[in-house]
């Protein structure tokens, strides 16, 4: 359990009461001792209670520490992004090639009749696109906390910093990823003359509901695929058939038990409401969106907590 | 915790667990997850150990004032850096509770959070967000942080042209501008150059004076005398000394001197059966048995040897030998002329020193039983006579004597 709470000091001359892990150090007021003096220091408090037995403070300091790390974040998501492409001849292509190249497999595929693709209504090229920028999005959220709290194990091993910060950076590199690949779809809907509806406003919101959801889901899977790489492996030979079990590449059905797939699959429904909310100017599935869409908050809130509570277990074994 | 404010960490009762075999950690691991997430995590005093595990902190006891630079110091395994962590908020106690008052930063790796191809401008903020400090506040100490790293030349190029020295010097130079209550450090000190480390020390000393409180683990003892005045030391998980750090280090240096049994079979196997050294104690001048001495002290060594049969003009050599340093220097009966025999039955002889040249440290000796001939080896025993310099305090600020020996001398001008 870690308690922090204020007490009373008698010491006038006490340096600053804030933390490493305060608001203020986020914000830049780490300054010398002798600059303040305060009424209060900080009393931090360590000991083998599970932290969730106190809910509300749990839940407090979670949000001072995606406050506090906000700043850290920030540098972190730069970092990344400046190193990623630093050393690279493509560079920013790098993130608009997969899903060209994945569609361009599958547009091939199915000009030689490899599968069918149903009614979609639009250019099929656009479908297909449409649904891949939809999926790797999902996939970028699904996975990105993982390789994030991977990537950063030693320092995360070594260092008491606002862990939340990981979360805030998966989050802003899988925003900024889809971003540039939506853009994609601006050359692509001029080409096919797809019209624009006012609908493709919503489409926001159904993709962040979609983002959340692939984001919670990575989380909880960290405690457990931190200890054991087991997890990682199975992801990675699931990942291509739950890709084919999502309809990216087909107009999904409407007829039960294939039907089913739609609500089962936590892909699926936010990924079909985004594309339809884009190419068709309205959905048939907003109360699926709606309900997935709660999920995802009510799913982000628990994971956040199993992320704080696990990470004393996981730091420990990381060290190992 | 204490009413006093002038505690800045209260370790109370603290034990930790741990789990050596990977597999059984991993599925411990899983169980702990299950019960933290429940809200189940308790003492593991009281449920005890899990096949596999043992207790890698046990029942640790300390308060850290204000202003006070304290030594956590043992040999490795010994928990130290386990209780580091601790205190940093990084995993939890398993029983007992850590309270610290204030702020607290870690110096545990430089550098943490560099990303190599960027260059050392970039990566100053990204280690500065990484240990709390806003972008406006480095802006304003940017050029503070540069130049107390000496790297003005190569700011801008890539941190991977860098040597290690080199990612030392920006990674302590951005830390240096941390102000906290608590401030802790796991064995940064020990690299970079010369001239670097006495800038760093220079600037502990200044956080000290500020009333800064600093807990350091090294296995640099020496260096440590620079800043540290207090020392606990870590054995097998438990503290087993707390208190001045001369009496801390020789105790730590004694703990790396204990023989293995491999040893002991060793040198029993090669003894022979002629004449043996029974025993060997260290007296004071009064005759008594001691452990603990001054530099300058007379200090008498009690030989113990017994013998099947006589044997004429046996001879002994002592060596005296620290832990950290080896053979300090080795002496023989025959080196002063000193005869003596060996009766069928027992014979002690005494080595005295005078005046002990030693310094601040942990010593002990090795005899070896010869008979007159170079081929006569009877015996060797090693790490016998364990016995410590625990003063005077050596100044660690280039005013008084340093190393091991008190050599006589004089300084003298044209």
């Amino acid at each position: 359990m870690v308690e922090n709470r204020s007490i009373a000091n008698d010491d006038p001359a006490a340096p600053p009461a804030s933390g490493n892990q305060s608001a203020e150090a986020a914000e830049g007021e780490l300054d010398s001792a002798s600059a303040a003096t305060v009424d209060d220091a900080q009393l931090t408090t360590y000991s083998a209670v599970s932290e969730i037995r106190t809910p509300i403070k749990l839940c407090r300091e979670i949000v001072h520490d995606f406050v506090a790390g906000r700043e850290l974040a920030w540098r972190l998501f730069i970092r990344n992004l400046r190193g990623l492409y630093r050393q690279t001849l493509l560079g920013l292509f790098w993130a608009f090639l997969p899903p060209i190249a994945n569609t361009a497999v599958w547009i091939f595929l199915q000009s030689q009749n490899v599968f069918q693709i149903g009614d979609t209504g639009v250019n099929s090229t656009v479908y297909i696109l449409t649904g891949m920028i939809l999926w790797q999005g999902f996939i970028d959220a699904f996975q990105s906390p993982g390789k994030l709290l991977n990537s950063n194990k030693n320092m995360v091993a070594k260092l008491k910093f606002p862990r939340e910060s990981l979360l805030t950076v998966a989050f802003l590199e899988t925003c900024f990823n889809l971003s540039i690949r939506l853009v994609l779809l601006i050359p692509a809907f001029l080409l096919f003359s797809v019209p624009l509806h006012l609908s493709i406003l919503l489409a926001p919101v159904s993709i962040f509901g979609m983002l959340l959801l692939g984001l919670a889901l990575g989380i909880l899977l960290i405690p457990i695929g931190t200890l054991y790489q087991d997890v990682g492996r199975f992801v990675t030979m699931v990942l291509p058939f739950w890709m084919i079990v999502t309809p990216i590449i087909y107009v999904p059905s409407a007829e039960f038990p294939a039907s089913l797939l739609n609500w089962v699959n936590p892909a699926a429904p936010l990924l079909i409401v985004s594309r339809e909310l884009l190419l068709y100017g309205g959905t048939n599935f907003g109360m699926l969106a709606i309900v997935f869409g709660l999920s995802a908050i009510v799913l982000l809130l628990i994971s956040l907590v199993v992320y704080r509570v696990s990470l004393p277990v996981l730091i420990e074994r990381m060290m190992a | 915790m204490s009413n006093s404010s002038e505690i800045v960490l209260d370790v109370d009762h603290v034990w930790k667990v741990y789990c050596r075999n990977l597999k059984r950690a991993m599925w411990y691991g899983l169980r702990d997850l299950g019960r933290e997430i429940t809200g189940q995590g308790h003492d593991r005093t009281v449920t005890g150990l899990r096949p596999g595990e043992f207790f890698a902190i046990r029942d640790a006891n300390f308060q850290v004032r204000r202003g006070e630079c304290v030594a956590l110091i043992g040999p490795n395994g010994a928990g130290k850096s386990t209780m580091l962590k601790m205190i940093n908020g990084l995993v939890r106690p398993d029983a007992g509770k850590i309270s610290i008052r204030g702020k607290v930063a870690a110096l545990i790796e430089l550098g943490t959070g560099f990303n190599p191809i960027l260059s050392g401008r970039e990566n100053i903020y990204i280690n500065a967000a990484v240990l709390g400090i806003g972008k406006r506040e480095v802006d304003r100490i940017f050029d503070k942080i540069v130049d107390f790293a000496e790297l003005e030349d190569v700011i801008n190029d890539p941190v991977k042209t860098y040597s290690s020295g080199m990612r030392v010097r920006l990674g302590f130079s951005v830390a240096a501008n941390l102000r906290p209550d608590l401030l802790i450090m796991d064995e940064v000190l020990a690299v970079g150059d010369v001239g670097f480390r006495m800038k760093c020390f220079a600037h502990l000393r200044e956080l000290i004076k500020e009333g800064v409180s600093i807990i350091v683990v090294t296995h640099a003892v020496t260096m440590l005398r620079r800043v540290a005045t207090r020392s606990i030391v870590f054995g097998k998980g438990k503290i087993v000394y707390d208190g001045d750090l001369p009496t801390g280090s020789t105790i730590y240096e004694e703990m790396m001197n204990v023989p293995s049994q491999a040893s002991e079979r060793r040198e029993e196997d090669q003894a022979s059966s002629k004449a043996r050294i029974e025993e060997v104690n260290v007296l004071n001048e009064q005759g008594q048995p001691q452990l603990e001495f001054h530099t300058d002290e007379k200090l008498r060594l009690q030989i113990r040897m017994s013998a099947r049969e006589e044997i004429r003009n046996a001879r002994l050599i002592a060596a005296i030998c620290s832990p950290v340093h080896g053979k300090v220097a080795s002496m023989s009966t025959a080196y002063l002329d000193f005869q003596f025999d060996l009766p069928a039955g027992e014979r002690t002889i005494y080595l005295e020193f005078p005046s002990l040249p030693l310094l601040i440290g942990a010593y002990h000796f090795n005899i070896s039983l010869y008979g007159p001939e170079q081929t006569d080896f009877f015996q060797r025993r090693t790490l016998q006579g364990n016995f410590r310099i625990v003063g005077p305090p050596l100044l660690g600020d280039g005013r008084g004597l340093g190393g091991i020996l008190k050599l006589p001398h004089r300084w003298e001008s044209d």
